[in-house]
């Protein structure tokens, strides 16, 4: 099978392997920092390693951990967990989504996904065999999921709305309106909710990231999933958590310890670094993203390129229609012609291909020699086409 | 329909999955006390830690290849080729992230391809936990006291008669330390290539056996032979979570597909600590092997000579006893027969401390 005809995941993989055949490719479509862990995170997991090593690691994870991941959600999200009942430590925010879709979804079951939206969902409904139920939009209104859109679609099988803000791979933010106004339709239709707060802390433009489970109605029909991978650049520790009501709760935590029973002991006591000690490293990596973000933005935008203006998250969604082609074979020649990965929108939003997602996680040297790569690209992808 | 409807609806569905909500032995610190663990405490080698902390410090803190760093994967296919025979290439393993998640993928992933999956009635509850993720029927393999609670070859065979094509089976036994012989593997692998079967097995406690042979080592043209472990155990990785699947290549994609949707990879800490564990793992396992093999027959001629009963076993890190109860105030730190499928036998978990003794001691007396 050729790549354009590949789907989802198995597309961006296929990607993923081409690029890494060059030697000077340039990856601009991965969710991966470029930034190492902060030393301090690093020096904690070796402490571990001595001190911890044989710690016996419940499946909902340390104790100490929940504590902190409580205080953290309170702090940043307004978000109330019992660390006793309401929080589940993960694999990583991939599990961490897996195990709410499971927890949630039967088979039949319906789900409203606005689309586009992170690939993984589409392939975590199909393995719980539930239906997704799209809801599209565009980069016109900046890739805003309309409440109204969404009400019209639910049917008497839906079960549970899925928001995720800021949203991958549209970088837009769901303002407090329209969660709330998403709140109501999941009151209205007795809706679970499952949020995805993976991007809360990069937002930009004075947009504000607001959690569905902190706002009136929310917390009780809301099962949240949060990560240390992109706010702490921690993508192989594999380190995660959910949060939500105790009932729901004792699901997730049944389906984690038939999934993989436990999260790594050091990834944990790295993970405690990460939310109790210094928190500059976060602000540092946020500022060098919002000045990646205008170098990229400002090269779009010479290059006469529309997109969504991201208002979060860590990427920009590209419409790529004007030149005709499907964004998996767009994506392609890009990576062939310039050794630049960009993610197809195929990977994404099956129906609507025509964007191509572009991370900025890439030091500014480097990513100026990508979007210099990416502009003759398309230069040479217009001349021939 | 008000929100506790839907909710009701959510916990009715998980109350009635007996699969998933299967008990499991009891949670204690994996201690050297610990007597009900899984797998036993460990300490950790010093160049275990030192390899893991140089990969951390030198930025292997990002997202690596989804079924595990090249040089582990052709670690795992050494050791497997060392310790069983088995001929696996690296690109036929999946580094997990431990022995459940082992379990679920191999259970879920390759069983889309079957209508129901053959399972002895003596197993770890977390093979039944996994399938209860999406379950599907199951064909139970009768067992009982005489085959160490292992299913036996007849049982394998009639269901194989009866149509069933995709079986999971434990070899050594989690609960009695028993193992098949090599006679019993060869037949069985016979029988998988008679009937085109797939058959998981949980090897995981191998290392610790005087034999137990790995299907995956026999000849079986047409079968699709599968072994899951934990990744070098006795090394002290217990809480690092690190497992393997080593699997024909055609049943690698889709769970490695399902590996990149539920983890994208495991830990980069626990990889490299594997590696380590990997270049030293021969070095020092057979010793740690030898010596607890002593303490088990010490415990089990002391329980003996007391009037107890000891079940056979070839796995020096399991004693399993049979007592129709445990003494009060024991009971929670032994791994619970009934838990595995076999009231009345209780498991205790042989390791360098004292604790295991004054286990045994206690259920004599």
């Amino acid at each position: 099978m050729t790549k354009p005809q590949q789907q989802g995941t198995n597309l961006l993989y296929a990607l993923i392997a081409e690029a890494k055949t060059y030697k000077d490719t340039i990856v601009m479509g991965r969710g991966d920092p470029d930034f190492d862990t902060p030393p301090h995170i690093v020096a904690a997991a070796k402490q571990a390693m001595t001190e911890h090593h044989g710690d016996h690691v419940p499946p909902e994870g340390l104790l100490a951990l929940r504590q902190a991941i409580s205080r953290r959600v309170k702090a940043v999200n307004n978000i109330d967990a019992d660390p006793e009942t309401e929080i589940v430590v993960t694999n990583g925010g991939q599990e961490a989504l897996l195990l709410m879709v499971l927890a949630v979804m039967a088979p039949g079951d319906e789900i409203i996904v606005p689309e586009p939206n992170y690939n993984t969902y589409h392939d975590a409904l199909k393995f719980a065999r539930a239906v997704k139920v799209s809801v599209p939009s565009t980069a016109d209104t900046n890739f805003r999921a309309d409440p109204e859109a969404i009400r019209a679609a639910i049917t008497p099988k839906t079960r549970a709305l899925l928001l995720v803000s800021p949203n991958n791979p549209t970088a837009g933010v769901i303002s407090r309106e329209d969660q709330q106004a998403m709140i109501q339709i999941a009151h209205d239709h007795d809706l679970v909710i499952i949020a995805d707060d993976i991007y809360d802390l990069f937002v930009y433009d004075g947009y504000q990231h607001v959690s569905t489970a902190s706002l009136p109605g929310g917390r009780e029909r809301t099962l949240t999933l949060n990560a240390l991978s992109k706010s702490f650049s921690m993508t192989g520790w594999r380190l995660g958590w959910v949060t939500g009501p105790a009932d729901l709760m004792a699901r997730v935590k049944a389906l984690k310890a038939a999934i993989s029973g436990g999260t790594s002991v050091i990834s944990q006591y790295a993970g405690l670094a990460a939310l109790t000690g210094p928190q500059e490293p976060v602000h540092a990596m946020h500022e060098a993203y919002k000045q990646r973000r205008r170098m990229v933005l400002d090269a779009l935008d010479d290059m006469g390129l529309k997109y969504g203006v991201p208002q979060g998250g860590q990427f920009v969604y590209i419409d790529i229609g004007f030149t005709g082609m499907d964004s998996a074979e767009l994506a392609q020649k890009i990576l062939s012609d310039q050794h630049v990965l960009v993610y197809p929108g195929a990977a994404f939003d099956k129906e609507r291909g025509q964007y191509v997602r572009m991370t900025f996680l890439q030091p500014e040297d480097k990513l100026r020699e990508g979007l210099d790569r990416m502009r003759v690209a398309m230069k040479n992808i217009l001349a021939t086409s | 329909m008000t929100m506790s409807q839907t909710k009701a609806a959510i916990l009715a569905a998980h109350a009635a999955n007996d699969l998933l909500n299967a008990p499991a032995p009891p949670l204690t610190t994996r201690t050297q006390g610990d007597v009900a663990s899984d797998e036993i405490f460990m300490p950790l080698d010093e160049r275990i830690i030192a390899t893991a902390s140089e990969a951390l410090e030198s930025g292997q803190t990002h997202y690596v290849d989804v079924p595990g760093i090249v040089p582990l994967r052709a670690a795992i296919a050494e050791y497997l080729r060392a310790a069983t025979g088995s001929l696996v290439q690296p690109t036929s393993i999946i580094v997990t992230a431990g022995m459940q998640e082992s379990r679920f993928l191999t259970i879920q992933m390759i069983g889309e391809n079957f209508d129901r999956i053959a399972m002895p009635s003596v197993v770890h509850p977390g093979a039944k936990r996994a399938l209860g993720v999406r379950p599907m029927p199951v064909e139970t393999l009768a067992c009982d006291e005489s085959s160490g609670w292992l299913a036996p070859v007849a049982e394998i065979e009639r269901a194989m008669q009866a149509g069933v094509r995709f079986f999971y089976l434990e070899s050594p036994s989690r609960l009695t330390g028993a193992a098949y012989s090599e006679a019993d593997i060869a037949a069985i692998a016979r029988l998988a290539a008679a009937h085109g079967a797939t058959i998981i097995q949980d090897q995981g406690l191998a290392p610790w056996a005087t034999t137990a042979p790995s299907l995956a080592a026999q000849p079986a043209e047409g079968a699709q032979l599968v072994s899951i472990g934990e990744a070098f155990p006795g090394m002290g990785l217990g809480s690092w979570f690190i497992g393997y699947i080593a699997a024909p290549e055609a049943l690698i994609p889709p769970m490695q597909s399902q590996k990149q949707i539920m983890a994208i990879c495991t830990s980069t800490a626990s990889q490299y600590a594997a590696l380590e564990a990997s270049r030293i793992f021969s070095e020092q396992q057979p010793g740690h092997a030898a010596r607890l093999r002593e303490i088990q027959a010490a415990l089990r001629a002391r329980l003996t000579d007391a009037g107890g009963h000891a079940l056979p076993g070839v796995t020096a890190t399991v004693l399993a006893i049979k007592a129709p109860s445990a003494p009060a105030g024991l009971e929670a730190s032994l791994a619970d027969g009934a838990d595995f499928g076999a009231p009345g036998v209780w498991r205790v978990t042989v390791s360098f401390s004292t604790e295991a003794e004054a286990a045994v001691r206690e259920l004599v007396s």
